[in-house]
């Protein structure tokens, strides 16, 4: 992953990667909020090195999908496997699972009492126990790499939210992940901000990582993804081809969420 | 301060000023007459006598009182030691994962918390006489008054910092712990390491609030022998050969514990500077009062 890090990343987007191996599997995954049915019968694969951009009205469970994936919100009923072992329940076996999955946050969720370097050093240190020069060189290559290496140690709340944004992602590469999830990354940001973050994602993608990204951009979906996911009340309604989605949506739930969000 | 206030209520008008002003005057007036009333019947009683005020001035009474200060300050520095590691262990069980931990941490400060410190202390002192069965190991705590004073106030003091450093930690965004979780800390690692130092450092304030209670309720030990402040302020005004100096016993014995508490607030609001210089950037005043402000009211009410 580091000497794919250093290499400027080729500006067009890479072919579909649908014949490398499976990274992450989902089947039949159920949950509920109490009455509420936000995961149904979900079946999802994502292969390794593709980018599959998670799309569609709030509340449809796309971020619950996204953070079911890691975790964060345990599943009812299904299946997850990431990289071919069962997500685990609980204790060190899921710590470690974590540690191989990145997360990013739509509100960054930076730790507020220690500097942006000791953010992006806190897990490789703590969770690896990776000895600190090793980690500090990586994590000062990597603020660099998204472009606020001079901010290093500033503490969070002195930072723009786009620059704390890039520091979430720097944060969830030190670890080396197999896979990022992105939350609404960009979701939070001032509108000016948005691209900063967007481009980074890009280069990311570019470079050959494993991403899940739910969001409202509908132009990163088209320009980064391999593929679009199409989410209403808690199933996937749609996936396809980002070319094919925007420019052929089959089902009427994608073509009148689609209408509502392109002409305005 | 009063231009701040907006967010409690309206910014006064004119009329409201004037009526304000008005209250203003009269309450200090009240105030001033009140006290010069006490001065004046003080004056009357014989207060003032140089008899009653001339001990202060020799050096073994002085002593007296110095040594009745180490008492106050050694029993105070035991149990805020004492509460802040009890309170942070109550902390962590009642937050824990477990449901017996957290059951017997509940019960735990439920109890301490809703138990009159006197009385607590009146039983630590006066119990252990009566057990059938002691063991010798806790001697020290009948051998000592400042025992039963410092287990007491640590016990009482130890379950309010607990609740207080629980809070901290609530209040903190969730988001801190699930991106700590994300990253593959355990839960013992976003505790240490995420959570509580935050949550301490958002609750300093309040913590170092209840620290001023504990400075004050150290007087208590007056009441089981052990002979701080106001022990010594007891003892000096019984003295028939000074004219029973008990008011100006209080009056100087009084100003220690006010210029010490003083301190105490001095020093937190010192250190929530300085702790919130890095996280805020640059440090804004009016945060820092406020903070302080708050954490007082908070000390109070418990």
């Amino acid at each position: 992953m580091t000497e794919a890090l250093d290499k400027t990343p080729p500006p067009d987007k890479t072919p579909s990667p649908r014949t490398a191996a499976p990274l992450v599997v989902l089947s039949k995954v159920n949950k509920h909020f109490g009455a509420l049915h936000v995961l149904q019968d979900i079946d999802l694969t994502i292969h390794e090195g593709e980018v599959v951009v998670v799309i569609g009205p709030s509340g449809s469970g796309k971020s619950t999908l996204c953070r079911a994936i890691n975790r964060l919100e345990p599943i009812d009923s299904g299946a997850i496997t990431i990289d071919g072992n069962a997500l685990p329940q609980e204790g060190r076996a899921l710590a470690r699972l974590r540690s191989e999955v990145g997360m990013v946050f739509q509100s960054f969720n930076l730790f507020a009492h220690k500097t942006v370097l000791q953010n992006v050093m806190l897990g490789p240190q703590k969770v690896r126990r990776e000895a600190r020069d090793v980690v500090e060189k990586r994590a000062r290559a990597l603020l660099d790499r998204v472009g606020v290496g001079n901010q290093a140690d500033k503490y969070p709340s002195q930072l723009s939210g786009g620059q704390q944004q890039r520091v979430a992602i720097a944060r969830a590469l030190a670890m080396q992940p197999k896979v990022i999830l992105f939350d609404e990354p960009t979701s939070a940001l001032d509108p000016e901000m948005v691209n900063e973050v967007l481009e980074t994602m890009r280069s990311l993608a570019a470079e050959g990582m494993t991403m899940v990204v739910v969001t409202h951009e509908m132009g990163f979906a088209r320009s980064a993804a391999n593929r679009v996911i199409f989410m209403a009340d808690g199933r996937i309604v749609e996936e396809n081809t980002p070319d094919e989605f925007f420019g052929n949506p089959r089902s009427d739930r994608a073509r009148d969420f689609l209408s509502k969000i392109l002409h305005h | 301060m009063s231009q701040k206030a907006t967010v409690l209520f309206d910014a006064p008008g004119p009329r409201a000023r004037r009526r304000n002003a008005i209250i203003g005057v009269l309450g200090i007036a009240l105030l001033a007459g009140g006290l010069a009333w006490v001065v004046y019947r003080f004056d009357q009683t014989g207060q003032f006598d140089s008899q009653k005020w001339d001990p202060f001035q020799y050096t073994a009474i002085q002593q007296m009182i110095l040594d009745g200060l180490k008492a106050t300050l050694k029993a105070f520095a035991l149990a805020v030691v004492f509460s802040l590691v009890l309170g942070a262990l109550l902390a962590a069980a009642r937050l824990s994962d477990h449901r017996p931990v957290r059951w017997a941490a509940t019960a735990f400060v439920t109890f301490f918390r809703a138990m009159p410190l006197l009385i607590l202390i009146f039983f630590l002192y006066l119990a252990p006489a009566k057990l059938s069965y002691w063991p010798g190991f806790l001697d020290f705590i009948n051998d000592d008054p400042m025992w039963p004073l410092v287990i007491g106030l640590s016990l009482y003091n130890g379950t309010v910092q607990a609740e207080n450093m629980r809070a901290g930690i609530l209040a903190l965004p969730k988001g801190q712990s699930e991106a700590a979780y994300a990253l593959g800390l355990r839960k013992y690692q976003v505790m240490t390491f995420i959570l509580v130092p935050q949550g301490i450092r958002s609750m300093l304030p309040t913590i170092i609030s209840q620290m001023v209670v504990t400075l004050k309720d150290t007087s208590l030990g007056f009441l089981i022998t052990y002979e701080e402040l106001l022990f010594i302020a007891k003892r000096l005004g019984s003295y028939q050969d000074y004219g029973l100096p008990l008011i100006p016993a209080a009056i100087v014995v009084g100003t220690i514990y006010i210029i010490s508490c003083m301190i105490l607030s001095g020093v937190a609001v010192w250190l929530e500077r300085f702790l919130s210089r890095g996280r805020k950037g640059r440090v804004q005043k009016i945060d820092v009062v406020s903070g302080e402000t708050l954490g007082a009211g908070a000390g109070i009410s418990v």
